[in-house]
């Protein structure tokens, strides 16, 4: 079997723009949530957001972007692109390879134009420079035609576990032989449409959000793109290499639109046929980072599918949506990424905002930073709809 | 890659729960919506809350899950997903200048609501995805499906897909100029020569498995490719039929997805000037209209001739005389830059 | 607007608001339980009928845990909605 190592690697949040950044931010227990400040929305001042402050134009100038249309979503996720495909040393030889392919996820898409969008879509003259970036698939064709990418390129949407379910689609079309090399990529910007759908469910924090803690009471939504570069053992060469993705699986908790199941049967098989996949036992697991949203439902489910998994052994974990935020559809790829800063340098960071177990399970995520010994680290990422997914990655 | 079996599709013309694609519907206003159908297989405290492309995606799905006890995984091809909720909680956001708002739209606007619904409908909690990729959705679908055959050969899946019409991007697709700008009659599509189609919707199911047994049709090869160059494309299309069809082997009938956008002829054109004088060729975009999606109608409509070896009359482009249909090869593009081969043979 | 009025005019928005398809008022009991056995709604319905008490009767309700004591049946609504309405 042809083992998918992850050699390059990019993100951008609101910890910062860089891996480094985001590592020492972490180490520190920083926390990039609070007011927003980009555009305006009625809860400017009254929620919480972990944005990232440097604005479209600043990006764009940052990134030589000339074109028209280029989405917030997309100009995240270019500037975590540049940063992983330098990383892997890929070159526009790489690109336009068939063998290179770009597998994206997004749930926001251009959506993050609200107001420009509200306009294209209820008028018949002409339509706005935006008119063809709203869907979740403008990114993908934005990269795919900014760097001539020539072999498979998609978008899959699996709201929050979307760049969870990426990764994976990446490692097999590697492992049976579709692509060489797989750049894989989250993506999502903080949009007044998210802002208020989140909010009439009534799981925004007014706070900071505080994963596993008894009194918790919702989530912040955050921004960011996060980017691997994938690649099958046999081309590695002497590549510097993160982390091998071990494991992965998908399932469905085939229960309701926006809420888990009470014994959480989607999380629980997500992580056991991750595991089963990964041909690792519960054990082998160091560290869990969490899907961990904040929510009343989320963290009582997830904890207790944990338990079901792990029984009494239950690893470290923590939720690194207590520094960036709930970032939707780059949630997976953001955790994978910090699942390999925990693998590189052998540490754990701590989860934030945790004061008091919850009555029932009552689980205490890591709350100090410290090294361990890190072998093999799971990531979980669950989305409406019940799309449940786990991804295992270990050291090489 | 793998057997195609049972399928079900919704679309404009008459093929579900009865089939008649001889008598073409035809549509004068440059939409060709997929017929609604009867829904009382969907509890009401479940359909009361579905769009229309989550509706059709269940109502066609429904008998598909009847005929498996072993069902592995759930695996849509969708651009847009419920594009009409998605517009309806946006304009709730802006009426209601971002106060209370109601949230069944917002969780009825993820792209993933078909999939998902259809996990929960039928107790499914084996894989479920969605792929989004625009003219490449139920291409990457496709994929899916052949890949996670090859990892576990005794699987079933029901693989889809499926797009809507709604007023809002029917607005948007227009202002970007993929619709044409003077109403048309379907039945007229292909002689104009202005830019722009006419839209389209529709939902196609497929149960799809390794096993030959009862199969109609096997998927034999899949190929994506982005260009803007026709000759790039004809280059790729020779290869895609040296790679795949062995020389012993016919292409029986070609089907084209040309839209009667003038700007896109010069594809289907370049692809079909390598087909045998006597090769058919037909059309399908006069019956679905375009749409992101359209290609999972064209699979559909191929397994169909397969099945009843018969070509509706109206799809035929050229006069040839038909023999047997073993090998039908789809060439399909989206907005000129997102182009798909797929070669389907008789089981 | 009486009490049975109220209650007929509750039954009616409810309906159309939650597109409660072959449900008419008078198939909606006034002691019968909203959620769960009763008429089977769910969580998200909750959200939605807090939303449907803020739009038609402006009454405002910011924490959903206080909304399921008042979304109890139609008579517990109703009672709510005849003190608290400002519209």
């Amino acid at each position: 079997m042809i083992k998918v190592f992850v050699t390059g690697l990019g993100i951008i949040t609101s910890l910062g723009d860089s891996l480094e950044s985001n590592r020492e931010a972490l180490k520190a227990g920083r926390c990039g949530i609070g007011k927003l400040y980009n555009f305006s929305t009625k809860y400017s001042e009254s929620l919480l957001f972990g944005e990232i402050k440097l604005s479209n134009n600043h990006l764009k100038d940052f990134l030589n972007v000339k074109d028209l249309g280029v989405s917030r979503t997309s100009l995240l996720a270019l500037h975590a692109f540049n940063q992983a495909t330098a990383d892997a040393g890929l070159t526009d030889k790489d690109f336009s390879s068939e063998d290179t392919a770009l597998i994206l996820a997004n749930t926001v898409g251009g959506m993050c134009l609200t107001d420009e969008l509200y306009q294209d879509s209820n008028q018949h003259d002409i339509g706005s420079e935006n008119i063809s970036s709203y869907d979740c698939g403008s990114v993908g064709v934005f990269l795919q035609a900014r760097f001539g990418i020539a072999g498979i390129v998609n978008t899959i949407n699996t709201a929050c576990s979307s760049s969870a379910n990426a990764v994976m689609y990446g490692c097999r079309l590697i492992k049976q032989g579709y692509a060489k090399k797989v750049i894989i990529g989250g993506t999502d910007s903080l949009a007044k449409f998210t802002i208020n759908g989140f909010n009439s469910l009534h799981i925004l924090s007014p706070g900071l959000c505080a994963p596993f803690d008894n009194n918790r009471n919702g989530l912040n939504l955050g921004e960011g793109a996060a980017f691997l570069v994938l690649e099958a053992e046999q081309d590695i060469a002497d590549k510097k290499i993160y982390a091998e993705v071990k494991g992965y699986a998908n399932a469905n908790d085939a229960f309701h639109p926006s809420t888990l199941s009470e014994n959480g049967d989607g999380p629980f098989l997500a992580m056991e046929e991750a595991l089963k996949n990964a041909a690792l036992n519960p054990s082998d697991i160091d560290f869990i980072n969490t899907h961990g949203t904040g929510t009343e439902n989320n963290d009582e489910v997830e904890s207790k599918a944990m338990i079901r998994i792990f029984s009494n052994n239950l690893p470290a974990f923590a939720s690194t949506k207590s520094n960036v935020g709930h970032t939707l559809g780059a949630s997976g790829a953001v955790e994978a990424v910090y699942c390999i800063l925990n693998l590189m340098h052998q540490e754990i960071y701590p989860s934030l905002n945790f004061k008091e177990p919850m009555a029932d399970p009552g689980l205490i995520p890591n709350l100090l930073y410290h090294k361990k010994t890190i072998k093999n680290v799971m990531s979980n990422s669950f989305g409406f709809g019940g799309n449940c997914s786990s991804l295992i990655f270990s050291k090489v | 890659m793998f057997y195609i079996h049972n399928t079900v599709c919704i679309s404009p013309q008459i093929s579900f729960p009865d089939t008649d694609l001889d008598q073409l519907i035809i549509c004068k206003d440059n939409k060709l919506y997929a017929k609604e159908v009867s829904y009382t297989d969907i509890p009401p405290a479940i359909l009361r809350r579905m769009g229309k492309a989550v509706r059709l995606g269940v109502a066609a799905s429904n008998p598909l899950f009847k005929l498996y006890d072993k069902l592995d995984g759930i695996i849509i091809g969708t651009s847009n997903g419920g594009m009409e909720d998605c517009i309806k909680f946006l304009n709730q956001i802006m009426h209601y200048e971002e106060g209370v708002l109601t949230p069944t739209n917002f969780v009825q606007s993820t792209p993933n609501a078909i999939a998902s619904q259809l996990g929960f409908l039928s107790k499914n909690k084996g894989y479920n995805i969605t792929h989004v990729h625009r003219g490449f959705a139920f291409e990457n679908a496709l994929l899916d499906a052949a890949m996670l055959l090859v990892s576990y050969p005794d699987n079933n899946y029901l693989l889809g897909g499926l797009d809507e019409i709604s007023t809002y991007n029917f607005n948007i697709d227009y202002l970007c100029g993929y619709v044409k700008k003077e109403t048309i009659s379907n039945d007229d599509l292909y002689s104009g020569t202005t830019d722009g189609s006419i839209a389209g919707e529709g939902v196609a199911m497929f149960m799809v498995n390794n096993n030959s047994d009862g199969a109609v049709s096997k998927f034999r090869a899949l190929q994506m490719l982005h260009t803007t160059d026709e000759k790039k494309l004809l280059t790729a299309f020779k290869t895609f039929l040296s790679n795949n069809l062995p020389q012993n082997e016919t292409i029986d009938l070609f089907l084209s997805g040309e839209n009667g956008d003038a700007r896109y002829t010069k594809f289907y054109e370049s692809a079909e000037s390598i087909l045998n004088k006597d090769t058919a060729a037909a059309r399908f975009k006069h019956m679905s209209g375009e749409f992101r999606t359209a290609s999972a109608f064209a699979l559909w409509i191929s397994n169909y001739i397969i099945k009843n070896q018969h070509i509706p009359p109206h799809m035929l482009k050229n006069a040839v005389k038909i023999k047997d249909i073993n090998n039908i090869v789809i060439y399909n593009n989206y907005q000129g830059f997102q182009h798909s081969f797929m070669l389907l043979s008789k089981n | 607007m009486g009490t049975q009025e109220l209650k007929q005019d509750l039954k009616e928005k409810i309906i159309e608001f939650l597109n409660l398809i072959d449900v008419k008022p008078e198939d909606i009991k006034d002691d019968q339980p909203l959620f769960g056995e009763g008429l089977g709604l769910d969580s998200i319905d909750s959200i939605e009928l807090i939303v449907l008490l803020d739009r038609f009767y402006g009454i405002k309700i910011k924490d959903p845990k206080e909304g399921r004591k008042i979304l109890v049946d139609i008579n517990t609504m109703v009672g709510f909605i005849e003190k608290n309405r400002t519209l």
